[in-house]
C-alpha cells in the first residue's frame, strides 16, 4: 500500500542562512553499515553536514538515527563505511575521544549527575587540575563564563538535582560548548520539556548557530526541525533515503519521505489478511475498556474499548505514553483518573497478579529484562505464569515437560529442546516463548507492546500470524507498536497517541501510513 | 539447568573429599599411632560443629537464591539460645515451650526483615544489618553481660527422642536440607523464589507474589537461625549473647561456596550445607597442623576465592559449550 511515492529527489538548490557554508563539509558519513545479530541498523549510510548549518536528521523509530549517533559518540562501532571530521577520516574508539576531537553530545536521557554542582557536571571527566588538586576557582569561573554565553541565569555551585529539567539539559549543551566543541549533537532534546522550555532551549540553540556552531539536531517531531534547520536529512529502516533544504519542502514532504516505502512490504500485504474481526458486530459490553483513563504526567483522558476478537492497534512515538498505558492496564501502576473496566465492570489492579488473574496479561517491550528467565530453561519459563496463576503447589514436571515440548511445536520456537536455556534462542523464538507462556494461561485480553522488536522478518509475520489467529478464537488484543507496517497489517482499529492523548481514532482497512504518521507528529488534528 | 545444578553439587562434594583426603594424607601419624583427623569420633565432632552455621546456612542459601542477603543469623542464633535459656534457666519453663520461645523470636527477627525488605523497600544488605544489631542487641540487655546454664537443668544423658545429643546437631541439618531442598526444587513456592532471583522485573510480569514470596524466604532464615541458636544451647549447655559472633559471614561464605550467585537465581541447599562441611573440616583439621594455627583464618579466606573462581571459569565453560 502507501508506496506509491518514488524517492524524493533533493533539490540541489542551497540557500544563504547565516554562517552556513554548504561549500564547507565538516562532518561527512560514507556508506555508514551496522548489524546487530540479526538486525540491520544502518544499511549504507552517507550524508554530510556542511560547517554551521543545523543539519536536522529525522526518521521513524528504527531508522537508524540512534545507531549513528553512537557511531559518532564513540559509543559503538561501525561495521564498514567511514566518518570523516574536518576532512580527515575518524573512528573514535570512545566518548571520551570523541570529545577531544570536538563532538559535543546532548542525550536524549539528560545524563548528570545530581548530587554535584553545576560546575562540576560540567567539567566531569575533564577537571582543571594544578599538580592533581582540583582548581575550584577556574572551574566556577569558566563555567560561569559558558553560562553567560547561554543567557543562563544558574549558579555554578547550585547541585543539579536543584535544576528545572530543560536547565538539565541546557547544562549538557554548556558542557559540550566547554569543551570547545566544534559540533553540536542533540539526540531528541525536547522530549522531556515543556514547550516554554524547548523554546528557550531553542533560542539557544539560534544564537549558537548565528554564533557559528554547527549543530546536528535529531528529532522526530517536524514543527522543531522546520523551526531550527537548515537541512533535513531522512532515515528509513536503517537507509539513507534524502537530504532536503529545508526552504523547499513542508512538513508533508517529510512525512512522506519517513513512511514512504520502497522496501518490499515488510508484512504479507496487510489489507487482505487481516481477519474478519472488523466486520464483525462489537455486539454487547466490550471485553476491555477505558474511560477517561489518566496517569499524572504521562498521558490523560484516554478511552477506547477492545472487543473479543478485536485487534486495536495503538500507534505513537516514542515518549507518546503508549507504553504507560498498557502498564497501566497491567497493573504495574495506579492511574490518577478514569477507570479500567473488563467486560462492563470497572475494575482495581494492585499489580500484574490482578490483572492476570483478571485474564489481562502483557507481553512486555524488553523481553530480556522483562520477560524471561535466562537462568531457567524454556519449560520452566514456559510454564511459570500458569503455575503461578493456578497457585500450583508442587512442581508438576511431567506434565510442564509435556506442555512444553507442545507450546513449541505450536508456536514454531525453535529450540535445541526444552531443556534449551533462553539465550541460546534468537530473538524471535525467544519473544515467541514470552508470547506462548502467556498464551497457555488462556487470558481474555493480551496486551502486546512492541511484540516484535529486534525481531527478524520471518518470526515477525509468524507472530503476527499467531496473534491474527488468536483474535479469531475470540481473543481481545490491544497491541501497541511503533512500526507503522506492523500496526497497520494487524489492527482492524488504531489509535493514535501522541504527548499522552489520543489523537483520534482511524481503520485500519482503510489508513494509510501518511494518516497515521500525520496524526502523530502533526499538531493540527484532521477528522 | 537441572544437569549443571546437579553438576555443580557434585563437585562440591568433590571438593570436600578431596579435602578429607588431604588431610588424612598430611596428618598420617607414625605407625602404631591413632589417626588424629581420620576417626569416628573426629569426624562426629566436625559434623556437630559444622551443622550449627549448616542449618541456618540452608536459611541463607534460600535468601541468596532470592537474590537478597541475611547479616542477622548469627545474632539470631545467640538470641534464641538466650531466649531459650531465659525461659528455661530464669522462668523455670518446661524445656519445650521454652523451645518454643527461641524459635519464635527466629520467626519475629525474619518478620521484621520482611517488613523492612518488601514494604519500606530497605536494600537487604541495611534491613539485615540493622536487625542484626537490634537481635544481638537484645540478647545483651536480656542477659547483662551473664550466661544462661542450661546444661545443668537438663538431665545428664538425655537424649531427645531416642537420639544421642551428639547426633542431634547433624540430623536437624541434614533434615533441614533435604527438606528445603525438595522446596526448592519441587514446589512452585522454590521455583518462585529462583525466578525472584533470577529477574525480579519477569517474575513481577508473570504475576508472581513477589512480595509474599520475598516475606517467606526473610522469615524463613530468621527461623532456621534460631533452630541452629536451640540446637546450640542443647549442645554446648549455654545461652550466651555473644555466641556465634561473625558467623554470618562464614555462613554466607558457605552458601557461595555450594554454588550460589550472590546476584541471584543460582544456587543449592545442599550445596550451602556441603560448604558449611568443607568449612568445618579446614577448622578441625588446620589447628591439628603444627603452627598452622595463625593461618586458619588466611587460608579460610583464601579457599573462599579459590572456589568461587573455580566456579565462574567452570560455569563459563559450561555455559559457552
Amino acid at each position: 500500500m502507501a508506496s506509491g511515492f518514488s524517492r524524493i529527489v533533493p533539490t540541489g538548490r542551497s540557500h544563504g542562512a547565516v554562517g552556513y557554508h554548504p561549500s564547507r563539509v565538516s562532518l561527512q558519513f560514507d556508506h555508514i553499515q551496522k548489524s546487530f545479530g540479526a538486525t540491520n541498523a544502518l544499511r549504507g549510510v552517507s550524508f554530510d553536514v556542511a560547517e554551521g548549518e543545523a543539519h536536522a536528521l529525522v526518521g521513524e523509530n528504527g531508522a537508524g538515527k540512534s545507531t549513528l549517533l553512537k557511531i559518532l559518540a564513540g559509543l559503538v562501532k561501525a561495521d564498514r563505511g567511514e566518518m570523516r571530521w574536518q576532512g580527515r577520516a575518524f573512528a573514535p574508539s570512545s566518548p571520551r575521544e570523541a570529545i577531544e576531537h570536538g563532538i559535543g553530545m546532548v542525550y536524549q536521557e539528560m545524563l548528570c549527575l545530581p548530587n554535584l554542582s553545576v560546575a562540576a557536571n560540567i567539567f566531569c571527566g575533564r577537571e582543571i587540575c594544578h599538580y592533581g588538586r582540583l582548581d575550584d576557582a577556574a572551574m566556577r569561573s569558566r563555567t560561569r563564563a559558558v553560562l553567560d554565553r547561554l543567557s543562563l541565569k544558574i549558579d555554578p555551585d547550585a547541585l543539579a538535582e536543584s535544576l528545572s529539567a530543560a536547565h538539565r539539559q541546557l547544562l549538557q549543551v554548556a558542557r559540550a560548548l566547554a569543551f570547545d566543541c566544534r559540533i553540536l549533537v542533540l539526540d531528541e532534546p525536547t522530549t522531556a520539556l515543556t514547550d516554554a522550555e524547548a523554546d528557550h532551549l531553542f533560542d539557544v540553540l539560534r544564537e549558537l548557530k548565528e554564533g557559528g556552531t554547527t549543530i546536528l539536531y535529531v528529532s522526530h517531531r517536524l514543527p522543531e526541525v522546520f523551526r531550527l534547520c537548515d537541512r533535513i536529512t531522512v532515515l528509513r529502516d536503517g537507509a539513507f533515503v534524502a537530504t532536503f533544504t529545508t526552504a523547499d519542502v513542508n512538513t508533508n514532504d517529510i512525512v512522506k519521505a519517513m513512511v514512504g516505502r520502497d522496501l518490499p512490504s515488510r508484512d504479507n500485504g496487510p489489507v487482505p489478511t487481516k481477519h474478519e474481526g472488523r466486520s464483525r458486530a462489537q455486539a454487547g459490553e466490550p471485553r476491555l475498556s477505558t474511560n477517561r483513563l489518566a496517569r499524572a504526567g504521562h498521558f490523560r483522558r484516554i478511552s477506547f474499548s477492545v472487543w473479543r476478537g478485536d485487534i486495536v492497534g495503538i500507534f505513537g512515538l516514542v515518549g507518546s505514553g503508549r507504553s504507560e498505558l498498557l502498564e497501566t492496564i497491567f497493573g504495574l501502576h495506579r492511574p490518577t483518573a478514569g477507570e479500567i473496566c473488563v467486560d462492563g465492570a470497572p475494575v482495581t489492579f494492585r499489580s500484574p497478579r490482578d490483572a492476570a488473574r483478571a485474564g489481562i496479561v502483557l507481553v512486555p517491550e524488553e523481553r530480556h529484562r522483562q520477560g524471561l528467565w535466562f537462568n531457567f530453561d524454556l519449560r520452566n519459563n514456559l510454564s511459570i505464569p500458569r503455575a503461578t496463576l493456578k497457585d500450583a503447589v508442587v512442581i508438576k514436571a511431567t506434565g510442564e515437560r509435556r506442555d512444553a515440548a507442545a507450546m513449541m511445536g505450536d508456536w514454531g520456537i525453535k529450540a535445541a529442546g526444552i531443556d534449551a536455556l533462553p539465550d541460546s534462542l534468537s530473538g524471535g523464538n525467544q519473544q515467541k516463548v514470552v508470547v506462548a507462556k502467556w498464551m497457555a494461561t488462556n487470558p481474555r485480553v493480551l496486551l502486546l507492546d512492541e511484540p516484535t522488536k529486534g525481531v527478524d522478518v520471518g518470526a515477525k509475520f509468524e507472530i503476527h500470524e499467531m496473534i491474527r489467529q488468536q483474535a479469531r478464537a475470540g481473543l481481545a488484543v490491544l497491541v501497541v507498536s511503533s512500526d507503522l507496517p506492523e500496526i497497520l497489517a494487524l489492527a482492524d482499529r488504531i489509535l493514535v497517541m501522541k504527548e499522552g492523548e489520543l489523537q483520534g481514532e482511524l481503520s485500519g482497512a482503510i489508513a494509510t501510513e501518511e494518516d497515521v504518521m500525520r496524526l502523530a507528529t502533526h499538531e493540527v488534528v484532521t477528522a | 539447568m537441572k544437569r549443571l545444578r546437579a553438576i555443580r553439587e557434585l563437585s562440591t562434594v568433590a571438593i570436600l573429599i578431596a579435602e578429607v583426603l588431604f588431610f588424612a594424607w598430611y596428618l598420617w601419624p607414625e605407625a602404631g599411632r591413632a589417626h588424629p583427623f581420620l576417626n569416628a569420633e573426629n569426624a562426629l565432632l566436625i559434623l556437630k560443629y559444622s551443622s550449627i552455621y549448616g542449618i541456618a546456612a540452608v536459611g541463607a542459601a534460600v535468601v541468596i537464591i532470592s537474590g537478597g542477603i541475611d547479616l542477622s543469623p548469627g545474632a539470631v542464633i545467640a538470641l534464641a539460645s538466650v531466649i531459650v535459656g531465659h525461659f528455661f534457666v530464669a522462668e523455670q519453663w518446661p524445656l519445650a515451650p521454652s523451645l518454643v520461645a527461641g524459635l519464635s523470636i527466629g520467626a519475629a527477627s525474619g518478620l521484621l526483615t520482611s517488613l523492612l525488605v518488601v514494604t519500606v523497600k530497605l536494600p537487604p544488605f541495611i534491613a539485615t544489618l540493622g536487625v542484626m544489631g537490634i537481635t544481638r542487641g537484645v540478647a545483651f540487655i536480656i542477659t547483662e553481660g551473664q550466661y544462661y546454664d542450661v546444661s545443668s537443668r537438663l538431665p545428664s544423658g538425655w537424649q531427645p527422642m531416642g537420639v544421642p545429643i551428639d547426633w542431634l546437631a547433624p540430623l536437624v541439618m541434614f533434615a533441614m536440607a533435604i527438606v528445603f531442598q525438595i522446596l526448592m526444587t519441587r514446589f512452585q513456592w522454590g521455583r518462585a523464589v529462583f525466578s525472584i532471583g533470577g529477574n525480579e522485573t519477569a517474575a513481577l510480569f508473570s504475576g508472581i507474589a513477589i512480595g509474599r514470596v520475598k516475606a517467606s524466604v526473610y522469615v524463613i532464615s530468621g527461623l532456621l537461625a534460631s533452630l541452629a541458636g536451640i540446637v546450640l544451647v542443647l549442645v554446648q549447655g549455654q545461652g550466651k549473647a555473644d555466641l556465634a559472633t561473625g558467623y554470618e559471614l562464614d555462613i554466607i561464605a558457605s552458601a557461595v561456596v555450594g554454588g550460589a550467585s550472590l546476584a541471584g537465581g543460582r544456587g543449592s541447599v545442599m550445596g550451602a550445607v556441603l560448604g558449611t562441611l568443607i568449612f568445618g573440616v579446614l577448622r578441625n583439621a588446620l589447628p591439628q597442623i603444627p603452627g598452622a594455627t595463625f593461618y586458619d583464618r588466611l587460608i579460610v579466606g583464601v579457599v573462599v576465592i579459590v572456589i568461587v573462581v573455580a566456579d565462574q571459569l567452570l560455569l563459563r565453560r559450561s555455559t559457552k559449550s
